[in-house]
């Protein structure tokens, strides 16, 4: 926890005080210009990241849970395999693929576009949704689905209007997993993008460390602000991440 | 009674064209490690090992995996200790367990990134958090050059890592616990054994598909570190921090040779498929049960 307590105290303290180097102890006056300096140099980033994580994150989600439904609901002959082949892709890091992924952008001229980045988050996070998704599927008891079937209720209409409403803690677990996964996300920020227009805010923190050299108060700023997302959705819904986590990493 | 097979067919197939074109890349990723592309335009010529050979030839290549391996010694190995002994202590709190669960989860969700900012600043030798509360305290701090010296460079890291992921063997640990039966442990108890006794000789045992879990996420997690690597050092001082994925992306980016690129990223393949392999087939049988 020090390490959280120093960097907020730095973040709001002149460069005078910095070079003190007194970095336990709370800053004089409170400094907000760092903040607004930060901001200014990350808020394209923001915004970008913003964009691409929503609507990335809802893809995911949206074919994500269909397959976990496919899978968990109907039995399947292959269903073993095409489990395995998803729990495989969640858990290869995507490093590995970093490669072919921006030659295929290339191929499809979407490098340094929005569509082109959703895309890559989509296939690399939606076999995690699935896995979330699945787990919390499996729970939900079967009577539903034969009150459903009698009711004359087709499987769309039952997967849209009973199991997803009835599955809706499963299914914020997976979406705060996969949201902060693909904000938090760097290296295909800065290997997909060329220029500010599309990218992501972790590559601009970073650019920021680059340029504002030993100004720690600006750094500590610009790290605070790039984390007030994910501290905000942990602190809310902190349950939430808790069970996304057991369910993604097998323990559902 | 069930819904017919053939109407849960349309659900699967965006799932199945995604992976579809996960694995497609792989493979494209085996071809192009096998031929002469070196800059811009493709060049689909069979090279044969050559690629492979350069590669090991290299002393930077060998450094890398030198590197590798020091994350995975001292990384997990420390991580996994220091998360069980914790929730096995916080086992025994009477109240208050959420708070610190919470306190040591939360930098799970931050990113490397974040992380490697804050840390790149404790450690930074002239004006870092931890040398001048070294100064306070009446150390003398010029020789302690933390992350700017070649030697303890990569350890720094590891650090930073480990307190972000101290959380995640803990929460992991602390559910599987609670699943063990309470009467085990009661009886271990009034047979007079001590704690060092309860938790290493009685729970750990049984708590194997923990240990299971945080070994091999901790281990694919050192490959994920190349954010860290990226903001802490560049991969220096010289290449001494510098991991697989992160002289990848340089062979890739900035010397354009993405024959040798896909070379490494083969390798790296190799390495996490022995553990992502067995650990699904694993994981699998928790869900799919048949």
């Amino acid at each position: 926890m020090i390490p959280i307590y120093a960097m907020i105290s730095t973040s709001l303290k002149t460069q005078e005080e910095v070079a003190l180097q007194k970095y336990l102890v709370p800053p004089q006056k409170l400094q907000t210009s760092n903040y607004a300096k930060a901001f200014e140099a990350l808020k394209i980033g923001l915004r970008n990241s913003l964009i691409i994580s929503l609507s990335a994150t809802f893809v995911c989600i949206l074919i994500g849970s269909m397959a976990g439904y496919a899978l968990t609901g109907f039995n399947f002959r292959f269903a073993t395999y095409l489990f395995f082949a998803i729990v495989v892709v969640t858990f290869l890091p995507y490093h590995v693929i970093l490669i072919p992924i921006t030659q295929f952008l290339k191929t499809l001229n979407l490098l340094n576009t929005y569509w082109g980045l959703i895309l890559i988050y989509v296939i690399l996070n939606a076999p995690m949704a699935t896995l979330i998704t699945g787990t919390f599927f499996m729970k939900v008891p079967p009577d539903l689905e034969e009150a459903a079937i009698l009711d004359g209720c087709k499987p769309f209409k039952y997967y849209l209007k009973i199991l997803l409403p009835v599955s809706l803690p499963g299914l914020i677990s997976a979406t705060i997993l996969v949201f902060i996964q693909i904000y938090n996300e760097f290296l295909l920020g800065i290997a997909l993008t060329r220029g500010p227009q599309v990218k992501p805010v972790m590559p601009f923190l970073a650019e920021l460390k680059g340029t504002q050299i030993a100004q720690w108060h600006i750094q500590m700023a610009g790290a605070v602000i790039t984390s007030i997302i994910p501290v905000l959705v942990f602190i809310f819904l902190g349950r939430y991440f808790i069970s996304g986590l057991m369910a993604g990493y097998g323990k559902g | 009674m069930r819904y017919y097979r053939a109407s849960g067919i349309a659900f699967l197939i965006p799932i199945i064209v995604l992976i579809a074109i996960f694995y497609s890349m792989i493979v494209w990723d085996f071809v192009a490690a096998f031929t002469f592309w070196q800059g811009l335009k493709p060049t689909w010529k069979f090279a044969g090992l050559y690629n492979f050979s350069r590669l090991f030839g290299m002393e930077r290549f060998w450094i890398n995996i030198r590197n590798n391996i020091l994350w995975l010694l001292f990384f997990i190995g420390p991580t996994v200790f220091v998360g069980f002994i914790l929730a096995y202590l916080l086992t025994h709190l009477r109240r208050g367990e959420s708070i610190f669960w919470q306190i040591f989860l939360f930098p799970m969700a931050l990113s490397f990134i974040i992380t490697g900012v804050l840390w790149a600043w404790m450690y930074d030798p002239s004006s870092g958090l931890i040398n001048s509360i070294l100064k306070m305290l009446g150390v003398n701090t010029s020789r302690l050059g933390w992350i700017a010296l070649p030697k303890t460079a990569i350890y720094c890291m590891i650090v930073a890592a480990f307190w972000q992921y101290l959380g995640f063997a803990l929460v992991i640990y602390l559910g599987a616990i609670k699943g063990i039966p309470y009467e085990m442990v009661e009886a271990a108890r009034v047979d007079g054994a001590s704690h060092w006794t309860v938790a290493f000789r009685i729970i750990f045992p049984n708590v194997g598909h923990a240990t299971l879990i945080c070994t091999t996420m901790l281990a694919i997690t050192t490959v994920k570190v190349f954010d860290l690597v990226w903001i802490m050092t560049r991969g220096g001082p010289g290449v001494s921090t510098e991991i697989l994925p992160y002289l990848m992306y340089r062979l890739t980016f900035d010397s354009r040779d993405i024959g040798m690129g896909t070379a490494t990223s083969i390798v790296i393949l190799a390495l996490s498929a022995a553990m992502v392999i067995p650990y699904s087939m694993w994981a699998i049988k928790k869900w799919v049960r048949i």
